[in-house]
């Protein structure tokens, strides 16, 4: 294979899907090194899986390329992904979502906990890993644990086990660890073991029978209001208890994911300015959607605020164009206003959000369409994740170097920041390092791609961009030095 | 001289053209006014000695209800059968939808078996939205969740239209009282009656009146194209003051476990519209409710059958703006000026 940046592909004589990559060239792109800081046009030779040479190029050599055509990235680390393998495989398998995450430009996730069973011995986590291993993809599947067994809420999980299983942190995503007390055991246990806790913030009382954030939406359109209070309550609780417990166990460690609203992100970055060892993530739909979505707007969080920074009101400018209620819109946290979208953009500029992880998760279509408020939560977002982000570097909100490390070293060095978590393969650096296994996302940026059931690779349909177009599309995947994904369209333009 | 046409002088300034009736967030006045004329029409029909006319002789309305009504169902199915149209009446107790038929294939099943027309109750916000991607013909939303309820608004506005003195609402104050978090009655008034230009009052205890602050501050500018601002307040005496309309609404014992309200007790003594209260509104104003009232409750025996209360003229023009709306909806052509684009297919 061999190519160079002016829109020549892979070649669609290549290896197959998880066969090494014997040999690929790519010259003239845009490199970008999160590990290193730098970027800028360069070339790239991949020879037996490796990544044999990182070129710089400068002057004439470097003539006409830009930021805006062919990149090259580390492969992406989703932090959050819902693989529903065992017990939900119709709405994903381990394979599919492989399949799903490698189109997204990912080489490697972590599974939640919320299978059936749940993942809270470590016979299950096997059953994970056989999965992956059948699929072929060298997408690396990496796992938490449950913190409660059976994710009862009740008594602790497994966790000794599951640590020496290998899982990265535990977690009864889907729902928050209800009792505080058995929050403090987990995180205090947890960090004897060198995990973090993988927290779901979310005051259960406060969002019983809840279908959209309380807000103005939400009344226009009589749904059950979401409050802000409940994520921002049971942050403040989870940020209290780990400050308690710090001094019984110093490592002790907490991560918060898809957080979702500015006050919950406010108390974030004071916690961290205070120095408590917390880390936490923002999804791409809380960056790019908002609530009017639900009431039928399209048009992406940043562009709901007019240029006073105030919302705008999508009854007045018209910008009700889609179906309002479409369940693909239901997800827990739920979508919130233009304002939180626009704090969890600035969380991502200020550091205090380390990474973007999906949250996908992919639901089959008798779970989603029904009437809105019986809809399961979720969205299916692997694989428009990178989208997303570049959505929001078009628009100017975002610099591209910030949207890839928030895919590569950001999710790494959260897995790094606990003891046992630092020593896996997870937490390495995710660079452009000559000599390494190869492991990267080539997309061009030239070409958006258009969401549809077909053009996505995992179960989950349920995706709100379906039918619109994305920017950015992944032409190539290679992870650990094998083939993940390449564009089934690579090789029609060669000239 | 000139002459005009009779037909040109009576041709509507608006013709219809929705496929289907959800929530009046979509309707615009000009359309309104011709639904209330249209109920004009009807009620002149009504006023026959025989009430039936065969405008949709041999149309197939379906009644799919989701969630008891008798009263709201035989109002849909009286004013279908006046239009001489075939009625098909399912209720969930009756029908495959308890057996966990999903609400899509319970509509598709119903398109095959040649309804033409659905009238649609349902306990979950937005579920005829749900319906109309899959149904080929019209919706008639006879309420949903917490969020529509466009015939019961309609008929609302037509009664205080005919009982107010100039049949206009520009500048009239109209308190609407009750459980409005709830109540999807209210939300299809919010729509209708800023249209009207009506002074617009919604009262209620602080706890179910959650949220609306957030919407009566977001048109508080009256930014909304065709729509006033409207108040929101817990002061019942400023609600009632020198109001031309008094609207009581349902208060239900849920609200109660779900700690919203100490008891039915405490709300009737702040809330509850009796002669004392009543008397704060005009002389002449008039006592409306959409029904089941909990007299005693949210409003006295006496208010209720005063000489004020136009509560059982309610319940007759509700057959006369169901009327008007069937009759409309089955005149209306989908692809007419380029409703079938985006989600207005289904608005």
């Amino acid at each position: 294979m061999s190519a160079d940046g002016n829109g020549v592909r892979p070649g669609a004589l290549g290896p197959k899907i998880g066969e090494t990559v014997e040999r690929f060239e790519l010259a003239k792109a845009w490199l970008v090194d999160p590990v290193s800081g730098r970027e800028g046009p360069g070339e790239i030779v991949v020879t037996d899986g490796i990544l044999e040479s990182v070129v710089w190029l400068e002057g004439d050599e470097a003539a006409g390329v830009t930021d805006t055509g062919v990149i090259v990235a580390p492969g992406f680390l989703d932090l959050h992904a819902h693989f529903r393998e065992p017990g939900f495989e119709d709405a994903e398998t381990v394979a599919s979502g492989c399949a799903a995450a490698a189109h997204g430009g990912y080489t490697a996730v972590v599974t939640m906990a919320n299978t059936k069973p749940a993942l809270d011995e470590p016979g299950i986590l096997e059953r994970v890993r056989s999965a992956a291993r059948a699929s072929a993809s060298p997408v690396e599947v990496h796992a938490y644990g449950a913190v409660s067994a059976g994710r009862a809420g009740e008594q602790l999980s497994a966790m000794g086990e599951l640590a020496d299983a290998g899982v990265l942190g535990y977690s009864d995503d889907g729902a928050p660890v209800k009792s505080p007390k058995l929050l403090r055991s987990a995180l205090v246990y947890a960090g004897m073991l060198g995990l973090p806790v993988v927290e779901h913030a979310e005051d259960l009382e406060l969002t019983a029978g809840a279908e959209a954030h309380e807000g103005y939406v939400a009344s226009v359109l009589g749904l059950a209001g979401w409050p802000a209070a409940a994520e921002v309550g049971a942050v403040a609780r989870d940020l209290a208890i780990l400050a308690d417990v710090l001094g019984d166990e110093p490592r002790a460690r907490l991560h918060l994911t898809h957080v979702s609203t500015a006050p919950a992100l406010e108390l974030v970055r004071r916690a961290k300015a205070n120095g408590l060892p917390v880390t936490c993530d923002v999804t791409p739909h809380h960056l790019a959607f908002t609530d009017e979505w639900i009431a039928g707007s399209r048009r992406w969080a940043w562009e709901a605020l007019g240029a006073d920074g105030k919302p705008r009101d999508p009854w007045v400018d018209g910008a009700l164009t889609g179906q309002p209620y479409d369940t693909s819109l239901r997800v827990n946290p739920p979508l919130r206003t233009a304002a939180d979208a626009a704090a969890c953009r600035d969380a991502l500029l200020d550091g205090t959000a380390d990474a973007v992880a999906t949250d996908h998760a992919p639901h089959t279509t008798v779970d989603k369409e029904v009437e809105f408020g019986l809809a399961a939560n979720g969205i299916s977002g692997i694989e428009t994740a990178l989208g997303v982000l570049l959505a929001l570097v078009d628009a100017g909100k975002l610099p591209l170097a910030r949207a890839v490390a928030a895919l590569t070293v950001g999710p790494a060095g959260v897995v790094a920041a606990s003891t046992r978590g630092a020593g896996t393969s997870a937490a390495r650096p995710r660079g452009l390092v000559e000599g390494a296994p190869a492991d990267l996302v080539v997309f061009d940026r030239s070409e958006g791609w258009r969401v549809t059931p077909g053009s996505l690779l995992s179960k989950g349909k349920n995706s709100p961009l379906l039918g619109r177009e994305v920017p950015g599309r992944v032409v190539l995947t290679i992870a650990r030095g094998r083939l993940a994904y390449e564009d089934p369209a690579a090789g029609e333009n060669d000239a | 001289m000139t002459t005009v046409a009779p037909a040109a002088r009576n041709a509507p300034a608006v013709a219809w053209h929705h496929r289907n009736l959800i929530d009046l967030d979509v309707v615009t006045w000009p359309e309104i006014e011709l639904i209330m004329r249209t109920t004009d029409e009807m009620n002149g029909v009504l006023a026959r000695p025989i009430r039936k006319v065969p405008a949709l002789n041999g149309r197939r309305v379906t009644t799919l209800f989701y969630e008891a009504s008798t009263r709201t169902r035989v109002s849909f199915e009286t004013a279908a059968r006046n239009l001489s149209a075939d009625v098909v009446s399912i209720s969930t107790a009756t029908s495959s939808v308890t057996k966990g038929e999903s609400l899509v294939d319970t509509v598709r099943t119903l398109e095959a078996l040649g309804a033409e027309i659905l009238v649609m109750r349902h306990s979950v916000s937005g579920a005829p939205y749900r319906a109309a991607e899959v149904f080929g013909g019209h919706i008639l939303n006879g309420g949903d969740g917490w969020h529509a309820h466009p015939t019961q608004a309609l008929l609302d506005l037509y009664t205080m239209r005919e009982n107010l003195p100039g049949g206009d609402l520009h500048g009239r104050k109209v308190a609407i009282v009750g459980d409005i978090l709830h109540s999807r009655v209210a939300r299809s008034n919010i729509w209708s009656l800023t249209a009207a230009g009506a002074d617009l009052w919604l009262c209620g205890p602080a706890t179910l009146l959650r949220g609306m602050d957030r919407w009566a501050a977001a048109w508080s500018g009256g930014a909304v194209p065709g729509h006033g601002r409207f108040n929101v307040t817990s002061d019942i005496e400023a609600a009632l003051r020198d109001a031309d309309v008094v609207m009581g609404l349902r208060i239900q014992r849920e609200r109660m476990q779900g700690g919203l309200l100490p008891s039915l007790r405490e709300y009737a003594a702040r809330f509850q519209l009796n002669a004392e209260r009543v008397s704060l509104a005009k002389p002449d104003a008039i006592v409306m409710h959409p029904g089941p009232m909990n007299e005693g409750v949210e409003i006295s025996p006496d208010v209720a059958i005063s000489g004020r209360s136009v509560i059982t003229d309610q319940v007759a023009n509700g057959v006369a703006v169901r009327m008007a709306l069937l009759y409309l909806l089955a005149g209306s052509h989908e692809a007419a000026h380029g409703e079938a684009a985006h989600g207005e297919a289904a608005r």
